[in-house]
């Protein structure tokens, strides 16, 4: 355990802070005089644990983000120099996250950025880190705590939950109105109570729902994971809302949902169903429910691999023979991109600079986020994030909103 | 001295481990090194109250948490420091162990385990209805010392070290007072230590009390390195399942168990985590579970006391090889049973009137009245089933009679709690032993001195002077475990006599020893009585009986058959009905 790593980051005395300084600027020249060098980016995600899939996905896209940069000659501004990416597994707890991101700050000195974490309670622990340590990262994590603490050093590139839900309940709204001509009047709401569905709920409740003249007739919560899904089904039945909000976060959850909304007959758009994350549109679905079943279904989204994405697709589907394309692949094949633009901007690879690059950053608009632009707001928030809002079709969730994204035609189910 | 000397180990460890963290530079594994600190002091909390007292709890996450979140909502909606803020959660620990405690000590064994598991994932839902699912702890840039937010990891560490030399100290304290012996009574059989006076639901609720308090505030400190809490990662079962693995794996019941799984365990985990991990994902888990039962297989009792009791072979089979332990009771024997004259006539120390006591339709104890007098040895005899244990189990406030009084210096104590009526004077022994086999002699009987003594120096000495009394001194120091049933009996004895109690209970207290070994015991007992103690015995074995009592009492079905001198009851017809059957009564007759 006395074993000590030739670049410690220890920021406490002052003589070793003003040492490994001097140590990171000898380093980054070195690496310049040796151009086209390497350029380390981090990707700290779970690899193990109940998270493991979503980690995996998001190592695809990091993969394929990493191999489109070097095949296209690298980063420019510093000679065609290589990414490299290091893959650091957070574990399935918020302690093996924060052990993680410290590792990651510890053994890998000249990382210059990185992306993460899936869940926001990991990438709130990882953050408090890299902070610290000064290291940017980027996230696809969408819980507002993570960008309300007044960190430096993080940058969401997704709209946040309580814009999404802002975002996105109105979308609906006008979808519902001009499918089926009539708007929605009553609504009921069935929601686990993990952050992101609380966070959701909140600003729902709050504001969103009488904003749009909706009335809540039904509300229950459960605690993953869900055992037995009929008492809340029943109670949907009994209120015939003409909107079901159906929000869970786990996979085996979303199954026993759908199935005993399919098994009490209100499937199939007899209640339009509607979610808030992408569990509900995972591959993973198909693997333990019918295409029938989930026909129709909607979810909104803070990303998707949609229109323009096309050859992307393909190539996941060839390589990884991953169906399509969730968020997870596009925003962290997004984050490289955005990684090199950064550095391309900086000039240098070393962290601060490219820090300093992702905060005064203004390269319009972005190719695999939806909406708005490659900026961020003072609070490290991406300027103008919007949504994507999926709905199953035959089999496939497809992109339907924003227009311009939408590979296909939303259809409103007819309520019989 | 022999203190002081006890603390000079941890002393020295800390000093080491701090040596060792501030040689390390790179902040990864100077979190792991903060992290043992924090873990060993939760499985030490953990340890203070199922170590010791063996009611396993597999909810000690609740305080952990409590002490967590305490810590962060304190500093986000108050603004307090946390240097503040981790006593609050100590205290607030403390007041939760007392609220858990109470209620859940009316169950035991297992049903205690199971509903302490119940109380963190309770608490665990409550944060979050209120909506506590992720807090961030606001970070502090211009008062970073002043909120425990340290830029050199290195003091994280030496913090942690802080509290864990301090947790190590008190345990170790607790270990040797008179709260430890009552703890460690309880786990070796809690109505043993009710009947050797001890209050055991007091003793329990100060354990989980202060158990509760030492997590909480090493949840306070945990919120403060991990920077982030959630209900999972401080209410959740794997936080609970962390303090039981690391002091089962270290050993339980020892202030070094949760310390040397700590220092084992967490390291390990880690570098499965960063070095196999990174190769195979997943397969930490896989090989951590696999070193875990392997050791637990090896050493079920932990590390710790695997090792101790490796080296105590090897130093014993050392030192005794030449020497014989001669059984010390040998002077006691010499005695003649004549030396007392009879006192059946003295006054009445204890009275028993009409007492009666039924199970369901049986009617165990019926009616029964008898008077003890002072320095009298009364035999209670009667084949089994007879409800001779029962009487005594109503007579030390095990059982509460359906009806009758017990009048002890004509002070009415039936349906006291048996430590009221132990402190009352009645001490007694049981059929079954029950010693505490890792404990020296003197150990195992100062437990029942604590009833009399204010001190521990005082209940030390008598302690010492009842192994005087029953001629254990020479093997004073020799652990229970390698005894023989008569030094046991003896030992019990001892242990029952260590209170100063001066009316004995004897349960048996022949049972199970050969003829030699019996009269040895007896003459033990005859030298008690001759120093003035009352004592009344149950015993089988007639022959041993009628040369140590002044009278007897015969009980059959519960109820009283005879009384008498023993010339006169062992001719008596009833009685020889009762133990061997009416056709025998012919033959005795002659």
């Amino acid at each position: 355990m006395n074993k000590t790593s030739k670049g410690g980051i220890s920021t406490g005395l002052t003589r070793r802070t003003v040492l490994s300084g001097a140590a990171a600027v000898g380093l980054a020249g070195v690496a310049r005089a040796q151009a086209p060098g390497e350029i380390k980016v981090g990707l700290i995600v779970p690899l193990s644990g109940i998270y493991t899939r979503p980690g995996q996905v998001m190592k695809m896209g990091a993969e394929m983000g990493i191999e489109h940069i070097n095949s296209q000659g690298g980063i420019k501004a510093l000679g065609g120099a290589k990414l490299k990416l290091v893959v650091i597994d957070c574990g399935d707890t918020t302690e093996k996250a924060k052990n993680a991101a410290q590792r990651m700050v510890a053994q890998e000195p000249d990382l210059v950025a990185a992306t993460g974490s899936y869940l926001s309670s990991f990438t709130l622990a990882v953050t408090e880190v890299t902070e610290r340590a000064e290291l940017p990262v980027l996230t696809l994590s969408y819980s507002d705590l993570l960008t309300d603490r007044g960190f430096k050093y993080i940058f969401q590139t997704a709209a946040t939950a309580s814009r999404q839900s802002e975002l996105g309940l109105p979308t609906l709204m006008k979808l519902a109105e001009n499918a089926s001509g009539k708007k929605p009047k009553t609504v009921a709401m069935l929601m686990d109570n993990t952050a992101t569905s609380v966070a959701t709920a909140k600003a729902l409740k709050e504001k969103l729902l009488a904003q749009e003249g909706l009335q809540l007739v039904v509300e229950e919560v459960w605690t993953p994971p869900l055992s037995d899904a009929t008492p809340l089904i029943q109670k949907v039945r009994s209120a015939k809302p003409d909107l079901l909000l159906f929000m869970p976060n786990a996979v085996s959850d979303a199954k026993l949902g759908l199935e005993k909304i399919s098994e009490f007959g209100l499937g199939q758009g007899k209640i339009p169903t509607v979610s808030f994350s992408i569990t509900i549109a995972e591959p993973d679905m198909l693997q333990s429910v019918s295409p029938e079943t989930v026909q129709g279904i909607m979810t909104i989204v803070a990303n998707w691999g949609s229109k323009g994405h096309e050859a992307l697709i393909a190539e996941l589907k060839a390589k990884y023979k991953e169906p399509w394309m969730t968020q997870n692949v596009i925003s962290t094949y997004g984050d490289m991109w955005l990684m090199k633009e950064a550095l391309e901007k900086a000039g240098k690879a070393e962290r601060n600079a490219v820090a300093q690059a992702f905060r005064t950053m203004d390269a319009g608009p972005s190719k695999y986020y939806p909406g708005g632009q490659l900026k961020f707001d003072e609070k490290g928030r991406r300027v103008g994030a919007g949504v994507v809002i999926v709905q199953w079709q035959s089999g496939v969730p497809v992109t339907v909103y924003p227009p311009e994204l939408a590979q296909a035609q939303p259809f409103w189910p007819k309520k019989s | 001295m022999l203190r002081m000397r006890s603390f000079l180990p941890p002393l020295l460890f800390t000093l080491a481990y701090a040596g060792i963290s501030l040689g390390v530079t790179n902040s990864y594994y100077q979190l792991i090194l903060t992290l043992v600190p924090v873990w060993a002091v939760f499985g030490l909390s953990w340890n203070l109250l199922s170590g010791y007292t063996g009611l396993i709890s597999f909810g000690h996450a609740a305080f952990f948490g409590i002490g967590a979140y305490a810590t962060a909502l304190g500093q986000i909606y108050f603004d307090i420091s946390p240097w503040l803020l981790i006593p609050v959660a100590a205290m607030l620990g403390g007041i939760a162990g007392l609220l858990i405690g109470f209620p859940t000590f009316r169950l035991q064994g297992h049903y205690f385990a199971l509903a302490m598991l119940a109380y963190p994932l309770a608490i665990l839902y409550v944060f979050e209805w209120l909506g506590f699912q992720e807090v961030t702890l606001p970070i502090k840039r211009d008062a970073p010392i002043a909120y425990m937010q340290f830029a050199d990891p290195h003091l994280y560490t030496l913090l942690g070290l802080a509290i864990m030399l301090a947790t190590i100290v008190l345990t170790q304290l607790i270990e040797r007072s008179r709260f430890g012996m009552a703890l460690l009574a309880i786990k070796q059989n809690e109505a043993a230590a009710e009947a050797a006076g001890i209050n055991t639901l007091a003793w329990k609720l100060r354990a989980i009390t202060l158990s509760g308090a030492i997590a909480a505030a090493i949840g306070g400190f945990y919120a403060q390195v991990l920077l982030v809490v959630t209900p999972q990662s401080v209410f959740g079962m794997l936080v609970s399942a962390q303090a039981l693995t690391v002091a089962m794996f270290g050993g339980v019941g020892t202030v070094w168990g949760p310390v040397i799984g700590s220092v084992i365990l967490i390291p390990l985990a880690e570098i499965l985590h960063a070095e196999a991990g990174a190769r195979i994902p997943g397969i930490q888990g896989v090989i951590f579970g696999i070193a875990i039962v392997c050791v637990i297989l090896l050493a079920p009792e932990g590390l710790f006391w695997k090792l101790r009791d490796l080296l105590r072979k090897r130093s014993v089979s050392k030192s005794t090889a030449g020497e014989t332990l001669e059984p010390a009771v040998a002077n006691v024997t010499a005695l003649k049973p004549v030396a007392r004259p009879r006192a059946a006539t003295g006054e009445v120390v204890l009275e028993v009137r009409n007492l009666s006591r039924s199970f369901g339709g049986l009617k165990a104890v019926q009616d029964v009245s008898f008077k003890l007098h002072k320095n009298e040895i009364l035999g209670i005899i009667g084949p089994n089933g007879a409800g001779k244990t029962t009487l005594f189990n109503l007579l030390n406030g095990f059982l509460k009679p359906s009806q009758g009084e017990v009048l002890i210096d004509g002070r009415n104590m039936s349906g006291q709690r048996p430590h009221v009526i132990c402190e009352a004077g009645i001490g007694r022994t049981f059929q079954i032993m029950r010693p505490f086999l890792r404990m020296s002699i003197l150990d195992n009987v100062v437990v029942g001195a604590y009833v009399r003594a204010r001190s521990d120096d005082e209940a030390r000495k008598l302690a010492a002077d009842a192994v005087a009394r029953v001629g254990l001194s020479a093997v004073a120091n020799r652990v229970a475990g390698e005894l023989s049933t008569k030094e046991l009996r003896l030992m019990e004895l001892a242990r029952a006599i260590a209170g100063q109690p001066r009316i004995l209970l004897l349960d048996e207290t022949l049972a199970g020893l050969g003829h030699g070994e019996a009269d040895e015991v007896v003459a033990v007992i005859q030298q008690l009585a001759r120093d003035g103690m009352t004592i009344a015995i149950i015993e089988h074995t007639m022959q041993a009986m009628v040369r140590l009592v002044d009278s007897f009492l015969v009980l059959d079905h519960g109820a009283v058959i005879t009384e008498g001198l023993p010339e006169v009851v062992t001719r008596d017809s009833r009685v020889i009905e009762a133990y061997l059957g009416k056709k025998w009564v012919g033959h005795a007759a002659n």
